[in-house]
């Protein structure tokens, strides 16, 4: 999958998009607790994101994404993100505080790889991103990528 | 005793750095991370030249740790145990479990490693290797849960026993000791904070319930909420028309999603859905049980195995209504609890319940609500008739506005409009009994006045506790000079439009019924001519207030004026006015109006 910069992808490294400081500290503070081994990125805006990453040597393996952001929306960016092959072996977790089976839907037609509910429970939060990263770090080691660091 | 610097003694030195250790043992988030600690700790005992630790679990080792000083500087190295882990030896036994009480404590062993190895692998080598000619092993039950084969060793190797400083064998102990509470610490802090998330996870679940009123919607939000805080994927069937249905899934990958809604159709999975439906409880299905199943190793997938399947069934009140089913990819150590699984389904089987209750209670008021009104209005030549109701809010009852259009024997066309007071049942109930009886008597050729008269007669001799009002008027035909007849039994006077313009009021004012026996209403009698309208409503209409309190009625003239022009959707056009000019009054609303063809 080189064309989809599998080479590139870096499994042991998350790029966060949220453009609230205080859940992007409670995103980094669950994740370093439960992932502690995870490089975290941050970004607070989708605007200029994926010439950001089409410029970079190495490519975050996952991208946990906001959907409600102000300026460029989550939906745009990751609409963006599919639209770029050289994008695809990155995976894209979207999360938001809406359950609503359009939205979902709307998501997945759009390329998200998860849907993930943001709680208002900090330590449920916590749990729901574990489960999530779990899965994909896993996925991507059983896959035959490149072996996650855990 | 042999005095250290600044008068302190080795006793003293080993009190402060245990005090140190009983300190960082309440602090850690993982027992492990008390490595740090206590491996440079024991390495730097007199005469010991390696330190090694190893856990195991059900017998197999899950990892083993040791600590040489290399080069002057120690290094922690950490093995982990892979498949063909090494088990533990039927020398080497599990220590009996309640470390830390008189009799049954960490239990200490020494090992002479110049020999061969006596069942103390993976140990012995590590010892060997870095130069060691004996051993001293602290051993203690270690578990993360009630397993009785969940233990750990703790060792130190020294070149000579007589290295030994005095006391290292009490001080193994006190190490174990407080890697012991560490861990009981730790293990209920995290019992705690399951605990916690589990009941915070059903508060959400709750919120998602009360999110929406539609069967399907509700569990699609219960499904996603549960993918990925409790399981991977989630299937939720419930019985339609007998049969188990499926009716909402979710996946925590999307790409997953179509291979879930296979799955939730395999005979192996709808065998245990049925059968899961027939219990109280939720039952797991994991490991070997799952051959032969669409979740083997063998099926095809999301390329993850699935390590466990929950099936749960949605009871409530009684009734089995369907089952709730995860999958779960993830460790058997982050399943959730029996408890949660049959809490958050017996919370889910009620909002089901409880809105399917809801969904049939509110066809039926629809269907008795349009069996209230009528089908269509009559065809009469020379005037075109239009009706609108708007029910007020999005309510369980049905409301007690009635209107209707009727074609007389002597070829006038009646029309009426009514509203029984308040909501439900006996509303319903006399809204209909209204409805017909002014139907028939109109029908027949009663004038409005003797069919208003005779309708209160039978609403007193019911001794209703309802007031009914009610509005009759018959239209003679044109080649009887068209005039209008009203009468009016308490109810709002309705509106004529003419052809320019002008709207008056038809000045008709009686009792309202079922109040006195023998009531008489005056009627009134005005002409009307091509291009009028007549316009009949309930007080829904006149009653709706604007947020500054301002009636509607006020501005009923000017509405009458702009919509009843001869327009098909005269009636549904003044509701719609009265709608969005209203912020208060929550009055259902009928309109009924009537428009003598010709020029304007």
């Amino acid at each position: 999958m080189t064309d989809g910069g599998e080479d590139r992808v870096d499994h042991g490294s998350v790029l966060v998009v949220e453009d609230s400081p205080e859940d992007a500290e409670a995103i980094e503070r669950a994740l370093s607790r439960t992932h502690p081994e995870l490089e975290l990125e941050f970004a607070d805006r989708g605007d200029g994101l994926v010439d950001d990453l089409l410029a970079r040597g190495r490519l975050p393996g996952l991208i946990l994404l906001d959907l409600n952001m102000p300026g460029l929306s989550g939906h745009a960016v990751l609409t963006a993100v599919r639209a770029r092959p050289e994008l695809s072996g990155v995976t894209v977790v979207v999360f938001t505080s809406s359950t609503a089976p359009a939205e979902v839907d709307a998501c997945y037609a759009a390329g998200a790889d998860s849907y993930v509910y943001k709680t208002v429970n900090f330590t449920l939060f916590q749990t729901v991103l574990k489960g999530a990263v779990d899965y994909w770090l896993e996925s991507r080691s059983a896959s035959g990528g490149p072996p996650s660091p855990m | 005793m042999a005095r250290s610097d600044g008068g302190r003694t080795p006793a003293d030195d080993w009190s402060a750095r245990l005090h140190g250790l009983w300190r960082a043992a309440l602090d850690v988030e993982a027992v492990e991370k008390m490595s740090r600690h206590i491996y440079a700790l024991m390495l730097d005992e007199p005469g010991v030249v390696a330190v090694v630790g190893s856990r195991w679990d059900g017998g197999e080792l899950r990892y083993v740790r040791h600590m040489t000083p290399d080069g002057g500087r120690p290094v922690l190295r950490t093995r982990r145990a892979g498949p063909g882990a090494v088990v533990a030896g039927p020398g080497r036994t599990a220590p009996k479990p309640g470390a830390g009480h008189e009799g049954d404590g960490p239990a200490v062993l020494h090992h002479d490693l110049t020999g061969p190895d006596d069942g103390f692998a993976p140990e012995h080598a590590l010892f060997v290797e870095a130069g060691a000619r004996h051993a001293l092993e602290v051993r203690f039950s270690f578990g993360e849960g009630d397993g009785d084969g969940d233990w750990a060793a703790f060792s130190v190797g020294l070149e000579r026993p007589q290295d030994a400083a005095p006391g290292l064998a009490t001080r193994l102990t006190q190490l174990a000791e407080v890697l012991v509470a560490s861990n009981r610490r730790v293990l209920d802090h995290r019992a705690h904070e399951r605990q916690q998330i589990e009941d915070a996870f059903l508060a959400e679940a709750s919120l998602q319930m009360d999110a929406s009123l539609d069967v399907q919607e509700t569990l699609g939000r219960i499904a996603r909420l549960a993918v990925p805080a409790l399981a991977e994927g989630c299937v939720v069937h419930l019985f339609q028309e007998g049969r188990l249905s499926l009716v909402a899934s979710a996946h925590v990958a999307a790409a997953a999603q179509p291979w879930l809604v296979g799955v939730a159709h395999d005979a192996w999975l709808e065998d245990r859905i049925r059968a899961a439906a027939d219990r109280r409880l939720g039952s797991v299905v994991s490991g070997g049980d799952l051959a032969g199943s669409p979740f083997g190793p063998r099926a095809g997938g999301p390329g993850r195995a699935v390590r466990a399947v929950s099936v749960t069934p949605l009871r409530a009140r009684g009734k089995v209504l369907g089952t709730l089913a995860f999958v779960h990819h993830r460790d058997a150590r982050d399943l959730p609890s029996r408890r949660l699984l049959d809490d958050l389904a017996q919370r889910a089987a009620l909002a089901i319940d409880t809105t399917a209750a809801y969904e049939q209670r509110r066809r039926n008021a629809e269907q008795l609500q349009r069996h209230l009104l009528p089908g269509t209005l009559p065809e009469w030549p020379g005037v075109s008739l239009s009706a609108a109701y708007e029910v007020a809010d999005d309510s369980l009852e049905v409301g007690g506005d009635f209107y209707d259009a009727v074609v007389r024997r002597d070829g006038g066309l009646a029309l009426f409009i009514g509203d029984v007071c308040g909501r439900g049942a006996e509303a319903a109930a006399l809204t209909g009994l209204a409805r017909h009886t002014l139907r028939v008597l109109l029908e027949d050729g009663a004038s409005p006045a003797d069919a208003l008269s005779r309708l209160n007669a039978v609403l007193v001799a019911q001794s209703t506790p309802r007031f009914v009002t009610a509005l009759a008027a018959v239209i003679t035909p044109e080649s009887a000079g068209r005039t209008l007849e009203a009468a009016s039994a308490g109810h709002p006077r309705p509106l004529v439009r003419r052809a320019d313009g002008r709207v008056t009021e038809v000045g008709v004012s009686g009792l309202l019924l079922g109040v006195l026996g023998e009531t008489r209403y005056e009627p009134v009698t005005v002409p009307l001519a091509a291009g009028d309208s007549l316009a009949l409503f309930t007080d829904g209409l006149t009653e709706a207030r604007s947020a500054d309190g301002t009636m509607f009625e006020e501005l009923l003239p000017q509405a009458v004026r702009d919509c009843c022009r001869g327009d098909d959707d005269a009636a549904a056009a003044l509701i719609a006015r009265a709608s969005r000019f209203r912020a208060l009054g929550d009055d259902d609303t009928a309109v009924l109006v009537a428009h003598v063809k010709g020029d304007r």
